[in-house]
């Protein structure tokens, strides 16, 4: 009840007041004047205009509660036949009857006709109202047009006895009647919204419908027999008494006819809430499939889906290669007795046939006696999840009752094993992407990182041209170099390759450059370095990974030069157009503990003379193989760097980087690259 | 470019890997697949034969490396045989030949194996 239905109402009563008022007044005058009459029927459209915003107030809000716009109905009209009882029995003088006009005999019946009119008036629009509301849901066309002549054929029948007296008869209102009759049998034929209700619904429908069919059939039948009520309304109004007697007729044929059909319709109930709850859950599980990105939310509402589409009594999802991902109504000791209590499963027959297994008894059939009893647990269907012909799961099935899954439940819930199958894989290629992308991010990080290991700027020099570059193949690589000033004419520099790629190989090079910033200082020997890089390595270094080291120092006044070797690469020297390997021997490091290490490491010494080159590189440059499989080799670099001798350390590190590049044109190349030259501009 | 291919077979109670092609960080997981196959079936006498062995990278020397401490610790051994020049030079450079045994055939690496 909202203030603007109580204010509507309290109109609506205050207008029939007056009207009973104008009544009792005028008792006992036989004629009134035409301007009166006018005005009392002004006041009662007045008044059921106001009923009519009364009880259309708010309904729009309350949609689809068809069973209660129906047990409403029945509820006012029952309330009706009520009220018509108690006035009954009360002891009423009634009318007289003169030339075809009614005079009431005493107040009272003024007051009691008054009253029923008023109670008629509101059941007319009350049902009306409500019919109309049941007949457009669901609508086709035609429905609202055939209402609306209904309604005319009703307001023309009623608008015919306007001036008539009341117990005149009229060949109009016979018509009309006999009109608004015909458009009640089309309107009561519009009854396919029954089919939309649930069977719960239907009962009530049934109930409601008979008990409005009785009430209205009692009012038609009280007005045709008994004289009192057929007079009260004439009395008050000829035209309401109009309406409200093709309004009865319209809910006994009406309801009468709703519930025949009603009864009809409920054997069939059942199927129809199953299919209509099969298109939810599809409808619900292809949305599903566009916004699940949590696989376990999807799980969940796979098997919630499963007992609905099907009726069955429980569920469980298995994700191969075998991972239960979700389960209702079973517990996991006995989903583990059915796939895993047997050297023949149901789940392994699953496997190997990738087709649906239905067993209707389980307690009787030899596939599945292994555990039979387990409760609730009578039938099984095992549908296997398909997507691009590859098994992806299982879906598990089960109902308490033998025979319980009829062809419907396995075409369901086959299809629905093909929506499941989509939205899982569709669930994993979103993780697997987002996946991805976490990883791209951490790999630009590393390469971030890695890139800042390697120093940025190389110290310039009088006798000293330097040149130095590095590649990775992957985003992250394993190559290292570096250089550090020991002391005023005294530098150390660096080149390593980290076996392995990737950020596995960024974080052991990181490490390197910790060692080589901090023990070359403390160990300005190469061979000491070596052994106590690869003391500090062995400890933390993985057991399948190592580390190719080639350390030197060189005096950049004097052009004396030591170095030590740990596995890399041999520096290739070109000396006075003679090309040389420098390998002194050493193993790689992480490989073996010091009293291995130390022994092998052996610590080198020389000079550079002028117009000496260095190039110390990583097995990137050697190994880059041809689309032949050929690889770059040792003796193409030394030719290499033989045609460019002449040139500045850029130029020759740079032609380097183009003919391996070239080299390995067609494939590109695999590995990390990285070539350091030195030539020496100084004494000798 | 990264064919590669593993051959195993037993010869005198020992077990012959034969590495055929390129072994590099693309092919490394055969070859690691290999190893834990026969450490599950407790074989810790192993020769891999070198033969055909065309390249090896560093991931790929990772994987003896990964295994060789078990089978030793089995009394076993990883002998590597019939190295062409290329490959040895691979191995000898990061100084594999002080940690491996690296012999001329496998008849040699068979008679180690029964001494």
């Amino acid at each position: 009840m909202n203030f603007r239905k109580i204010f509507y109402a309290s109109g609506a009563a205050l207008l029939l007041i007056v009207v009973f008022i104008m009544d009792a007044a005028m008792k006992n005058i036989d004629e009134t004047g035409n301007g009166l009459m006018a005005l009392r029927a002004g006041m009662m459209v007045a008044s059921l205009s106001l009923m009519y915003l009364t009880v259309s107030q708010g309904k729009k809000r309350e949609q689809h509660n068809i069973v209660q716009r129906i047990g409403r109905v029945a509820m006012f009209t029952g309330a009706f036949v009520g009220l018509y009882i108690v006035v009954s029995v009360l002891p009423l003088d009634g009318f007289q009857s003169r030339e075809l006009r009614l005079i009431p005999i005493d107040y009272i019946t003024i007051l009691c006709a008054t009253i029923l009119s008023a109670a008629a008036g509101v059941l007319s629009i009350l049902t009306i109202v409500n019919i109309r509301e049941v007949l457009l849901f669901k609508r086709k066309r035609g429905t609202k047009r055939n209402f609306w002549l209904l309604i005319a054929a009703f307001l023309g029948a009623a608008a015919s006895t306007y001036n008539l007296r009341p117990l005149e008869s009229s060949n109009y209102r016979e018509v009309l009647l006999f009109l608004a009759v015909g458009m009640i049998i089309v309107n009561s034929f519009r009854l396919s919204w029954i089919a939309y209700l649930t069977r719960r619904e239907k009962i009530y429908t049934m109930l409601y419908s008979l008990l409005a069919f009785f009430a209205f059939m009692a009012i038609y039948v009280i007005m045709s027999e008994k004289e009192f009520l057929l007079k009260s309304l004439r009395y008050f109004s000829y035209p309401l008494q109009t309406v409200f007697q093709e309004t009865a007729l319209f809910g006994a044929i009406f309801f009468g006819m709703a519930f025949i059909s009603t009864m009809f319709h409920l054997p069939t109930a059942e199927a129809f809430d199953r299919k209509r709850s099969e298109i939810v859950s599809f409808h619900s599980l292809s949305r599903l499939i566009t916004q699940v990105f949590d696989f376990n939310d999807l799980a969940e509402s796979v098997t919630r889906m499963t007992l609905e589409v099907c009726g069955a009594s429980g569920a469980w999802l298995e994700i191969l290669p075998s991972d239960i991902v979700s389960s209702r109504n079973i517990s996991r000791d006995d989903i583990a007795r059915i796939v895993e209590g047997s050297p023949n499963t149901v789940r392994s027959t699953v496997l190997a046939s990738k087709t649906v297994l239905l067993v209707d008894d389980v307690a009787n059939d030899r596939r599945t006696k292994y555990f039979a009893g387990i409760h609730k647990v009578a039938s099984i269907a095992v549908v296997p999840l398909m997507t691009h012909d590859e098994l992806i799961g299982i879906l598990y099935v089960t109902k308490e009752m033998d025979h319980a899954f009829d062809q419907d439940d396995i075409e369901v819930l086959t299809g629905f094993a093909d929506q499941v199958s989509i939205a899982i894989d569709n669930a994993r290629l979103i993780k697997k992407s987002l996946e991805k992308e976490r990883l791209q991010r951490e790999l630009l990080l590393a390469q971030e990182m890695q890139k800042r290991l390697l120093p940025q700027t190389l110290p310039v020099f009088k006798n000293l041209d330097m040149k130095a570059v590095s590649a990775p193949a992957l985003e992250v690589g394993g190559d290292y170099y570096d250089i550090i000033r020991l002391d005023e004419n005294m530098i150390s520099f660096v080149i390593g390759d980290v076996s392995g790629k990737g950020v596995g190989a960024a974080f052991y090079m990181a490490e390197v450059k910790g060692i080589f910033q901090s023990l070359s200082r403390i160990y300005p020997s190469p061979k000491e370095f070596l052994i106590k890089a690869n003391e500090a390595l062995i400890t933390s270094i993985d057991k399948r990974s190592f580390i190719s080291l080639m350390y030197s120092t060189l005096n950049v006044v004097t052009g004396e030069m030591h170095m030590a070797r740990a596995g890399h690469c041999p520096m290739l020297l070109l000396s006075g157009g003679r090309a040389e390997f420098v390998k002194p021997a050493g193993m790689g490091l992480g490989l073996a503990g010091n009293h291995v290490f130390a022994g092998t490491v052996e610590e080198i010494s020389l000079t550079l003379h002028k117009d000496d080159v260095c190039v110390f590189y990583t097995d990137g440059v050697t190994e880059s193989r041809s689309a032949a499989g050929e690889e770059f080799g040792y003796d193409r670099l030394v030719s290499v760097v033989r045609d460019t001798s002449n040139r500045c350390a850029e130029d020759i590190k740079e032609e380097i980087i183009q003919r391996v590049w070239a080299y390995t044109d067609a494939q590109g190349y695999d590995d990390d690259l990285t070539v350091m030259v030195l030539k020496w501009n100084g004494p000798h | 470019m990264s064919e590669f291919a593993i051959g195993v077979r037993e010869s005198a109670g020992v077990h012959v890997l034969d590495l055929k092609g390129y072994l590099d960080a693309h092919t490394t997981p055969l070859l690691e697949e290999a190893f834990k196959k026969l450490l599950a079936e407790k074989k810790y006498r192993i020769i891999v034969n070198c033969r055909d062995l065309n390249y090896i990278s560093s991931a790929g020397l990772g994987v003896f490396m990964a295994f060789i401490e078990d089978v030793r610790a089995e009394e076993g051994d990883i002998k590597l045989s019939n190295m062409t020049v290329k490959v040895f030079n691979i191995f000898d450079l990061l100084g594999f030949p002080v940690l491996y045994d690296i012999v001329k055939d496998e008849q040699e690496a068979i008679a180690k194996f029964g001494a």
